[in-house]
């Protein structure tokens, strides 16, 4: 990761699910609640996710923003924002109108403002792990010579 | 590649530790049974039940469950008393508000079980609708009276 313009995004994005993280364990009850309101996975499971995913989501922050793990804490990043986007973009067609549980329990910001926030978020990420990749390449190529 | 498999997997099992200890100490850690009920199921619960609307005041005085008492968080306060004149330990309460998306019910349901310290509280699974849906009797009332 060299250029500067990755490490402020990878950083805002870090600081990004680090805040998200600490917001959701402040009310893992109420999470559950936002979970099960999508209506699409049951109750124990969406228990288990309240449980869990805060604080996937602060190491993966952490790891952003501390620089280690980089590529994994990006590639999972890169997952939870796919399946966040799967899920937020699930409810207009099924009628529902939630929060979508993003930053903790009642906070609303509205269909279209979740679903954009969460695509800009996934665009910055995949671009991140494509320079990743992109500058990892020319070493992977060079041990497969030797 | 493997590298970032070892990141990967590094990375989610670091949130297991933490997940299981808010599972067991959090205070707002949530419950593994849900609390939604079909109306089917809180019908029969029958003169054992007490409905309790938890929808806006104008929700409410356009039409409500028969017998429904009133308890919103914007006028927790006010309302609370009407409950508790209507409630006795041997009565279930049956939360609902507009629809199957609404959470309102949920946050009224977990505050009665936490600041009133009432533990057969439960969700009307479909809220309002659910109960329209079935063209079940309704009640009209102005805001505040049962």
């Amino acid at each position: 990761m060299n250029k500067p313009s990755q490490r402020i995004i990878a950083a805002i994005v870090g600081l990004i699910f680090l805040a998200a993280g600490v917001m959701k364990e402040m009310d893992p009850a109420g999470l559950a609640v936002d979970i099960q309101n999508y209506r699409l996975v049951p109750w124990t499971w969406g228990v288990l996710a309240a449980l869990y995913l805060p604080w996937l989501e602060m190491v993966c922050g952490l790891a952003l923003l501390l620089r280690r793990g980089y590529r994994g804490a990006l590639t999972i990043t890169a997952a939870m924002l796919a399946v966040f986007l799967g899920a937020i973009a699930s409810t207009r067609p099924r009628g529902l109108d939630i929060s979508c549980g993003c930053f903790g329990h009642g906070v609303h910001r509205g269909f279209w403002t979740e679903l954009i926030g969460d695509a800009i978020l996934l665009a910055a990420v995949l671009w991140l792990l494509r320079a990743d990749f992109q500058r990892l390449s020319p070493v992977i190529t060079s041990e497969v010579k030797t | 590649m493997r590298r970032a498999l070892r990141q990967i997997i590094a990375i989610l099992a670091l949130p297991l530790l933490p997940a299981v200890a808010t599972g067991l100490l959090h205070p707002r850690k949530p419950s593994w049974q849900s609390d939604e009920v079909t109306l089917a199921a809180a019908t029969a619960w029958g003169s054992d039940l007490l409905w309790v609307d938890a929808r806006p005041d104008a929700d409410y005085a356009k039409g409500h469950i028969p017998g429904a008492i009133q308890l919103n968080e914007d006028r927790w306060d006010d309302l609370m008393d009407g409950v508790l004149d209507h409630f006795t330990t041997s009565r279930k309460i049956v939360v609902y508000c507009s629809s199957l998306s609404c959470q309102t019910s949920h946050d009224v349901a977990r505050r009665l079980r936490e600041e009133a310290q009432i533990s057969n509280v439960f969700v009307l699974r479909g809220g309002w609708e659910a109960w329209t849906a079935e063209r079940r009797p309704i009640e009209t009332s102005p805001t505040g009276t049962q």
